[in-house]
């Protein structure tokens, strides 16, 4: 914060407008086009094929592209958490975080939708949920929440992006003429008059405020896709509470791995520096004890029990097939984290880069566990079907299409810093001169 | 020379030892198997008369159904004017022929007949026959409804000629008929024998039976393989049952698993109440940008004059 009144407004405007790919940048942004470019010839060949192209049979009929489903909602509630409650809660220090939040929210969500209509196989099903859709079905719920959650970050994306907006229009010499005209069409007619500045103050308020419970709702939801049937691993009246907290560690994990690479790669440090590294740190560390809560809750509660119906899927986690995942899952994504984080030390930040990436590794690995194990333990025995059926390992298909999602998910933000200012400029320069005053 | 005698007879003994094995089952395959032919007569409600043909053969030691074995039935005499019908099995060896109306003449000239069977040869199976000599018969069913009590009577009669005749000691069911075509006893006894008047009498003991909508169900009485007469079956619907109530109220209810147009009130209004306030936010704050778009082409065309 003191380094802000060390630093001119030009200079911070210099700092902060968006920079072209550098020979990293442009290998990196090659590496994930690639990768979504072998994604979309294995969905090639899955639509020209059937779903009999991946691993997924009648009894696991969920696989690693539901697992990717539930990570890329998870991770989108940084949105929420980052902008909003940091926003309304008057928490200055977050506001470099603020657009990097959002944009992780908007590529995750994007990316959400993408993978469930890969999912569905022939992507025209799609239409059958506005056809046919049951309102009392908890998958029509899901779409309707997804989608209200997609418009109001892209407005909470927008909005504050408004004043930035007019500074890379009056910065034309810094950008493409291409990029100029993008600009002009998305906030020419941004004036930064008082009455503008007043209603565009309003609207994000209101939207802060009614993205929180869309946010709750769609994590809240996601988790009721499971725990509204009877098998074993998914009938759990803590699902709603245990998935908001996941997702919430989850999000503020890709943020830190967020921030260390803008920090490190844009030369941020006046305005991501070692103060946002530690807050992160304890916020992280706070919701990592939380999620490590719902988890002893989830697992221990029907363990003490292990009803015969639950027996062989908590077996299977705990010390079977599973137990590996698992046990990752919960060391890496959340007690060494945990350990870490407790340490002023495990707060700076390459190790939160670490702990970032733990966590977010962790979390999907988690979500897998989730998903999957569950089905491969049916009520009735699993009988008079071929030997692939006992077992599940995606295929490379898609394992590619899961790939390439997530480079799809990396390359949207990719571009979107190389077109837009990461930290939000005319944010920070006001908070500049509010500091100077 | 000796080298080449002894090439020779080694190539006879290997060709002998690989040749034999196949020339066995070469044998085996092309052994016509010996067929086991059934025929049996059949007479529902005193007017529908068919044959039931069953074809087996016995494979290791077991009966197995002989599939697609073309049987000609026959009445009194295997000749051409006496054909019933020309049959081929199905898979359960099972073929069905139903009486003719040119053979109805026949039929009626004489009190007893004779139905041969006769299949044809295949390249799986030897030629068979089987015959079954048979009584022109009839069954009645008659009810009889005392207070509590309701007691049904059977009655078989055999033509001799002349006469209907009583049959005496002729087994069979009395029940009610189920779906499935086997019979619920209507007393006590799995089966009935008919007395020297040639009828049988069953009381129905089982209460509370459910009928049809009307309360009805039906009374059937069934002779199975009688040598004399053959199987006869007779039916009658009596209005014994309970009325089935029809509950289509249950699928009618608004409930969280019916179909999309039985939603629960409460459920459509939580979410559209909830739809309709995000939305509607959503849409204000869309209309917002509108506005500061409006504003800022005010403030530009000011700054231009």
């Amino acid at each position: 914060m003191e380094k802000l009144t060390s630093l001119t407004s030009e200079q911070i405007t210099q700092d902060l407008l968006p920079q072209k790919f550098g020979k990293r940048g442009i290998i990196w942004t090659g590496a994930l086009i690639l990768l979504c470019l072998i994604g979309a010839v294995a969905y090639i060949r899955q639509l020209k094929n059937g779903l009999v192209v991946t691993n997924m049979r009648d009894y696991v009929s969920w696989g690693i592209y539901i697992s990717n489903f539930v990570f890329f909602v998870a991770i989108s509630l940084v949105g929420s958490l980052i902008t909003a409650i940091f926003r309304l809660s008057n928490v200055k220090w977050a506001t470099p975080l603020t657009r990097i939040a959002e944009i992780i929210a908007v590529a995750a969500i994007v990316f959400a939708s993408l993978i469930i209509i890969v999912d569905m196989g022939r992507p025209e099903r799609m239409l059958n949920l506005f056809i046919y859709g049951r309102i009392q079905s908890p998958i029509m719920w899901d779409v309707i929440v997804i989608a209200t959650y997609f418009c109001i970050s892209i407005l909470l994306l927008y909005m504050p992006l408004l004043p930035d907006l007019k500074i890379l229009i009056k910065f034309k010499e810094k950008s493409t003429h291409a990029l100029n005209k993008l600009y002009r069409f998305q906030g020419s007619f941004w004036k930064g008059t008082a009455e503008q500045i007043k209603i565009s103050e309003r609207a994000i308020r209101i939207l802060c405020i009614a993205i929180i419970p869309v946010a709750f709702s769609i994590h809240t939801v996601t988790s009721w896709l499971f725990a509204t049937t009877y098998r074993p691993g998914w009938d759990s009246t803590n699902f709603g509470a245990y998935f908001i907290s996941g997702a919430f560690l989850v999000g503020a994990g890709g943020v830190v791995v967020a921030m260390y690479i803008f920090r490190k790669y844009y030369h941020l440090e006046n305005y991501i520096t070692e103060m946002h590294f530690e807050r992160m740190g304890r916020i992280v560390v706070m919701l990592s004890l939380l999620y490590l809560y719902f988890n002893i809750n989830e697992y221990m509660t029907p363990a003490f029990k292990m009803k015969k119906a639950e027996e062989s899927h908590l077996s299977e986690l705990f010390t079977g097939g599973y137990a590996i995942m698992f046990w990752f899952a919960i060391i890496t994504g959340l007690i060494i984290p945990i350990i870490m984080l407790l340490f002023k030390k495990g707060r700076k930040p390459l190790p939160m880069f670490i702990i970032g990436i733990m966590i977010v590794v962790g979390a999907w690995f988690k979500r897998y566990l989730i998903v999957t194990p569950t089905l491969l333990h049916p009520f009735l025995p699993i009988q008079d079907v071929p030997a692939n059926y006992h077992h599940y390992f995606p295929s490379w298909e898609e394992w590619a299409i899961a790939v390439g999602s997530l480079a799809g998910a990396l390359l949207v933000i990719t571009f979107f810093a190389r077109i837009y200012p990461i930290i939000p400029i005319q944010e920070t320069l006001t908070e500049k001169n509010e500091q100077e005053d | 020379m000796n080298r080449k005698i002894k090439t020779k007879m080694l190539l006879f003994i290997l060709t002998a030892i690989i040749a034999t094995p196949l020339f066995i089952c070469a044998q085996e395959d092309s052994v016509v198997k010996e067929l086991v032919l059934n025929v049996n007569y059949h007479m529902n409600n005193n007017k529908v008369i068919y044959l039931l043909t069953n074809a087996k053969t016995k494979v290791k030691g077991k009966f197995k159904p002989a599939e697609a074995v073309p049987v000609n039935l026959f009445l009194d005499g295997d000749s051409a004017g006496n054909l019933i019908s020309r049959v081929i099995t199905d898979k359960e060896g099972n073929a069905k022929a139903f009486l003719p109306a040119a053979l109805k003449i026949k039929w009626e000239s004489s009190s007893t007949h004779t139905f041969t069977a006769v299949s044809e040869k295949t390249k799986d199976f030897e030629p068979a026959n089987a015959e079954i000599a048979v009584t022109k018969s009839r069954i009645t069913i008659d009810t009889l409804t005392d207070g509590e009590t309701k007691k049904i009577t059977v009655s078989v009669t055999a033509f001799n000629g002349t006469n209907w005749l009583p049959v005496k000691d002729v087994e069979m069911k009395i029940g009610i008929g189920r779906l499935s075509g086997s019979i619920l006893t209507a007393g006590e006894e799995e089966t009935y024998t008919t007395d020297s008047s040639g009828t049988a009498t069953a009381e129905l003991n089982k209460t509370n039976l459910p009928g049809d909508a009307k309360g009805n169900f039906v009374l059937t009485a069934k002779v199975d393989e009688n040598e004399q007469i053959g199987n006869l079956l007779i039916e009658k619907t009596v209005p014994w049952g309970a009325v089935l109530k029809q509950d289509s109220g249950f699928f009618n209810q608004r409930t969280l698993w019916t179909t999309r147009f039985k939603t629960p009130y409460w459920l459509l209004f939580m979410a559209y109440s909830i739809i309709t306030g995000v939305w509607g936010t959503i849409i204000y704050l869309i209309m917002q940008i509108i506005k500061i778009k409006k504003l800022g082409k005010a403030a530009g065309a000011e700054e231009k004059i």
